[in-house]
């Protein structure tokens, strides 16, 4: 619902359908139809590297709006979103190691990863805030070591190998190709989150997240709809996983760690909490933030600024250092995110000029 | 074979004993901080970090004595705690639980990156501090810097008991916890006392910092303790001090008890890391305002 | 701020353009190296030796008259940086081979560099990367062609030390069945050779007792130091990287363990014995060239230079990882000037050329980097192990030069173990 965006004049809602419509006006519509065709030309001619990147915003973005989904929407503060991720390639490279067909391991993928999701959330419903914060980092930390003990879904010392995406003998298996999986299946994630937020179940899970009680009081049920947002998480997470996966050919436990967690989380409230194209731009701004940062040093190589700094060889602290400041000057200056910026940057071209 | 078992009881629940003693003072750390200004501190392992880092570099580029490079360390922690609490914690009063949290998570990386590159990525000794290493105890050779860290964390808990109970400063930082508005409706100035809490925070840190670096050398991997402390303040109650210290006792036998059952019975090979996690997750389920926190969390 | 983003993305675009002001007589190299994140107290000097070789070449005519450009990045271990940089390369299109470092990296790309004939030297030396067909030896696991490293494999590393137990035990006078014990944290690297190290324990008459774990990070190990005495250890092979290393080394040694320890290639070296001071005295360990930084050989003078490159005054001491990394630059460069005059320095030819030679020591590194034999169905490039011993003086505050250079803490060489190169070793 387009409720924080400013509508033009004359533009009446007439039913509740129309009131619930995804995009708001047919440009908005027509605005992300053209920016999809533009992605999907965009392999002719961006180079491998922008490719490998948008890849990687895909299932990053996926993840992302996963974990929106639980702390955004549900209020539940989740640590633990990396353990997830891993594991959903984990039981994806697993599957399509034992005959399934990667195509369908997907998707499984997610459902297993949503069992172990819910097995986590259950007993997650009876804690709040700050708890739920700190038992989902100590199920990171177990789930890790799940992953390095069980040798027979992790592959152990030599990790997994994951076939690479198949389906009726169409193989994705160059970057180009993988791109137009990855991004197929953004867009289904997302026009998915975008539809469960307009019904019920969306409404109720926002209701949990602003006013337990006042919800309980109308009758909805608790534990169901937070247990209901971790599956829905895992599932994301899941989903990402396996699309991680299968691009690598390869799944192992390193990088699946708590650093990998706080990534995630940091996209979520850079992107901006409760915010669905949040989600994306919050991955976006964390993938490209490192390769901006080095991209910067590398052309300040040799000024006086690198002399004085020791950038050559502090380069990769400053990216580290970068992270964390930016995190923390978005919180100070910008805790909406870039969502909200950028409903402020529309509102301000559609108010002018009146916009204060 | 039960002998042999029995030899290595006891010499594990001393050394639980005193390493959680360690853990204790991490987690006092912790539950000021959470106690006065219900922020939960991710970057409590890097402010250990920090001051370990401070100390050794006092004591091995200016060859300071250690009482007075621990002193100095004492005072620039102090002064860093302060900064860190204007600058970063008073544009987040009244922000939502998560900002908080990500906003320290964010302080975290941000100080270990500093931390490496400022002091470097190898591994440094401390210079040798005191004149006998080691000390025996009930059949456990350990360390003097863990029996140093034991007295600390003695000192400090009746230091904050007094503290607490009859200055004026620490009566204020109870009422802040109470309840902030009337604390500062009665004229307490709340932000000093965050400030304040903040520093003796940091100050505390630095010496559980100093000690870890004294035993194991200093480097960016201790500010794992920072992870550590987490099941610790859970089982003791996150806003009571001495919970923290029992809390931290409490894992450190857990981790050596869960190593004996593990060598001895169960041969599964990892429970010293992860038994404390498994414990922080049951205690979540039983009682999650931990032995001695106060009964407000409210169930679904 | 979304126009500063803005400005960023402009920059990083205009930043990653192909460049195609590359002059056609460079040869493009990518250097993947970890100068800042977890294994970095070894990815520095490795990473170090490995630029200052090719600087080294560059000064001293190239490579068959052509500069090398190589770009070297620190992705401080992570594995998207590592992807995002690898792709860059292959975007820009002209990078013929990779300087890799640990085991995140190497087994990201593995199926990258298969499929884009791209040779990659890592740091990692992993037995998963020795079998380029996959089918070489019974346990191998998968076909890895384009993978190359210069040293003992771990697992062969591992089978080595146990060698050596084996004949120390018997030189020692041991009566019975010697003990040995894995310690390690559950993890790929320190897991990588437990399993062949065992199998070779036990048919060489070790009683192998269950493995003992310890965490990557620092800490407290006296529990793991008790448990350890309480089972009667004799030898007890280390795993981990240096930092937790030396943290048991040290409890240990306060929990007054007698027992020998035995270091793997990443997990011991002069930084780290002083860091551990006293507690690693006695600790054996592989080493990958034939001598350390202040041994005698014909090759050291090049090394010298080579130092010189980045320590103008020449008083730096480099450790063990330095020499290793200047060796596996010089295969590398080596092998591309193998084939650039057989038909062109791209990717395919210099795979072959580094099967070019046997027992191939680079020119003016006589006696420092190990013959090694690389062929296209067994990539471990040699069997032969050198085994030092770390003795410890006194305190080790001072710098480490200083150390070494008093003789605080020295080097010295144990023994030699020749393997067999076993087929069902292979990729295992």
């Amino acid at each position: 619902m387009a409720a924080a965006d400013t509508r033009p004049c004359g533009d009446y809602r007439t039913s509740y359908g129309g009131d619930q419509t995804i995009f708001a006006t047919r440009l908005a519509l027509a605005a992300c139809v053209a920016g999809l065709l533009l992605l999907c030309a965009s392999p002719l001619f961006l180079g491998k590297y922008f490719v490998s990147l948008l890849i990687q915003i895909a299932y990053f973005g996926i993840a992302a709006l996963g974990l929106n989904i639980l702390v955004g929407f549900s209020g539940q503060i989740s640590i633990g979103h990396a353990a997830f991720f891993g594991f959903g390639g984990f039981a994806s490279a697993w599957l399509a190691n034992h005959g399934v067909p990667v195509f369908f391991a997907v998707p499984l993928a997610g459902l297993c990863t949503t069992v172990v999701g819910l097995m986590f959330g259950l007993p997650a419903t009876r804690l709040r805030g700050l708890y739920l914060a700190i038992a989902t980092l100590a199920a990171q930390y177990i789930l890790q070591d799940f992953f390095a003990r069980s040798t027979w879904l992790t592959g152990g010392v030599a990790g997994s190998p994951a076939k690479p995406f198949a389906i009726f003998g169409w193989q994705a298996d160059s970057d180009v190709r993988f791109f137009y999986v990855a991004w197929a299946w953004l867009v289904v994630m997302y026009l998915g989150a975008t539809n469960l937020m307009r019904t019920r179940d969306g409404r109720a899970l926002v209701a949990v997240r602003d006013h337990y009680l006042s919800a309980e009081m109308m009758g909805v049920n608790l534990t169901l709809y937070r247990s209901m947002a971790f599956g829905i998480s895992s599932f994301y997470a899941g989903i990402a996983g396996a699309l991680y996966a299968h691009y690598l050919g390869f799944m192992s436990l390193e990088g699946i760690d708590v650093l990998l967690s706080i990534q995630f989380l940091g996209m979520v409230i850079i992107g901006g909490l409760g915010s669905i194209t949040g989600s994306l731009l919050g991955t976006a701004f964390m993938v490209l933030l490192p390769e901006a940062v080095g991209a910067a040093a590398s052309g300040l190589a040799g000024s006086w600024l690198d002399q004085l700094l020791g950038l050559k060889s502090g380069i990769a602290y400053l990216r580290e250092m970068t992270i964390g400041a930016v995190i923390v000057l978005f919180l100070i200056f910008e805790p909406d995110g870039l969502a909200h910026r950028w409903r402020r940057i529309k509102a301000y071209w559609k108010l002018y000029p009146f916009s204060y | 074979m039960n002998g042999q078992a029995q030899s290595l009881l006891v010499p594990l629940l001393v050394n639980g004993l005193i390493i959680g003693m360690l853990y204790g003072v991490v987690a006092m750390c912790f539950v000021l901080i959470y106690k006065a200004s219900q922020v939960v501190n991710f970057a409590q392992g890097e402010l250990l970090l920090v001051g370990a880092w401070v100390c050794w570099w006092l004591l091995t580029r200016y060859h300071l004595p250690f009482v007075w490079g621990f002193l100095i360390t004492l005072a620039f922690m102090m002064a860093l705690g302060v900064l860190i609490q204007i600058a970063l914690l008073r544009p987040m009063i009244g922000e939502p639980v998560i900002s908080v949290i990500m906003i320290t998570i964010g302080l975290s990386i941000f100080l270990q990156a500093l931390m490496k590159w400022i002091f470097g990525v190898f591994a440094q000794p401390f210079p040798p501090v005191f004149s006998t290493r080691t000390v025996t105890l009930l059949g456990l050779t350990i360390e003097t810097a863990y029996i140093m860290s034991a007295t600390v964390c003695l000192i400090v808990m009746t230091g904050f008991a007094w503290f607490f109970k009859y200055s004026r400063e620490g009566l204020a930082m109870r009422a802040t916890a109470f309840s902030q508005q009337v604390a500062q409706s009665l004229g307490v100035p709340v932000r000093r006392i965050f400030a304040l809490s903040w520093a003796i925070s940091a100050m505390v840190s630095a010496v559980a910092g100093v000690v870890i670096g004294v035993v194991n050398g200093v480097s960016s991997a201790l500010s794992f303790y920072g992870i550590k402390v987490f099941p610790a303040v859970i089982v003791g109650g996150l806003d009571s001090i001495v919970g923290g210290v029992l809390g931290g006792v409490i894992v450190g036998v857990v981790e050596n008890m869960a190593h004996y059952a593990d060598t001895t019975f169960l041969h599964v090979g990892n429970l010293y890391e992860v038994a404390p996690f498994y414990v922080l997750i049951l205690i979540l389920l039983i009682r999650p305002y931990g032995l001695m926190g106060t009964r407000d969390i409210e169930r679904v | 701020m979304s126009r500063r983003s803005h400005a960023a993305y402009i920059l990083a675009a205009l930043a990653a353009l192909p460049l195609t002001a590359h002059a056609q007589n460079k040869i493009r190299l990518g250097h993947l190296a970890d100068y800042s994140g977890p294994t970095s107290d070894v990815g520095v000097p490795y990473g170090q030796g490995v630029d200052d070789t090719f600087a080294w070449i560059n000064k001293n005519g190239g490579i068959d008259g052509r500069q090398i450009d190589v770009e070297t990045v620190d992705y401080s271990y992570q594995v998207p940086r590592a992807l995002a940089t690898y792709k860059k390369w292959l975007g820009q299109g002209d990078v013929v081979a990779i300087e890799g470092w640990g085991t995140a990296d190497t087994e990201a790309l593995v199926k990258f560099v298969g499929d884009d004939h791209i040779p990659f030297m890592s740091g990692s030396y992993a037995a998963a990367l020795t079998d380029p067909t996959g089918k070489g030896g019974p346990r191998s696991e998968r076909a890895t062609p384009y993978n190359f490293f210069y040293g003992p494999s771990y697992s062969d590393a591992a089978r080595a030390l146990v060698q050596w137990a084996a004949e120390d035990w018997k030189k020692k006078g041991g009566s019975g069945k010697p003990r040995y014990v894995h310690m390690g944290a559950n993890h790929p690297y320190p897991n990588a050779p437990k399993a062949a190290a065992e199998e070779y324990a036990r048919e060489l008459g070790f009683e192998v007792l269950p493995p003992i774990v310890f965490a990557l990070t620092p800490g407290d190990y006296t529990p793991q130091c008790l448990s350890l005495k309480q089972s009667g250890a004799n030898y007890a092979y280390l795993g981990n990287t240096a930092g937790s290393n030396i943290s048991v080394l040290k409890a240990c040694e306060t929990a007054g363990v007698k027992v020998q320890f035995l270091g793997n290639v990443w997990g011991m070296d002069e930084n780290a014995a002083k860091t551990a001071g006293s507690a690693a005295d006695g600790v054996v360990f592989p080493l990958r060239t034939a001598v350390t930084w202040t041994g005698d050989a014909p090759g050291m003078k090049l090394m010298h230079e080579i130092s010189r490159m980045s320590d103008a005054a020449g008083s730096a001491y480099r450790p063990v990882h330095y020499l290793a990394g200047a060796c596996a630059a010089l295969y590398m460069s080596e092998a591309i000037g193998w084939a650039a005059a057989h038909g062109g320095a791209t990717g395919p030819k210099i795979r072959d050329a580094m099967y070019a030679r046997t027992n191939w020591v680079p020119k003016g590194a006589e006696g420092v980097c190990k013959p090694s034999t690389w062929t296209a169905e067994d990539h471990r490039p040699s069997l032969q192990v050198d085994l030092y011993q770390i003795h410890v003086k006194g305190t080790t505050e001072a710098p480490v030069d200083e150390l070494m250079r008093k003789g605080t803490v020295t080097l010295t060489r144990v023994t030699t173990i020749d393997l067999p190169r076993k087929k069902d070793w292979l990729g295992w």
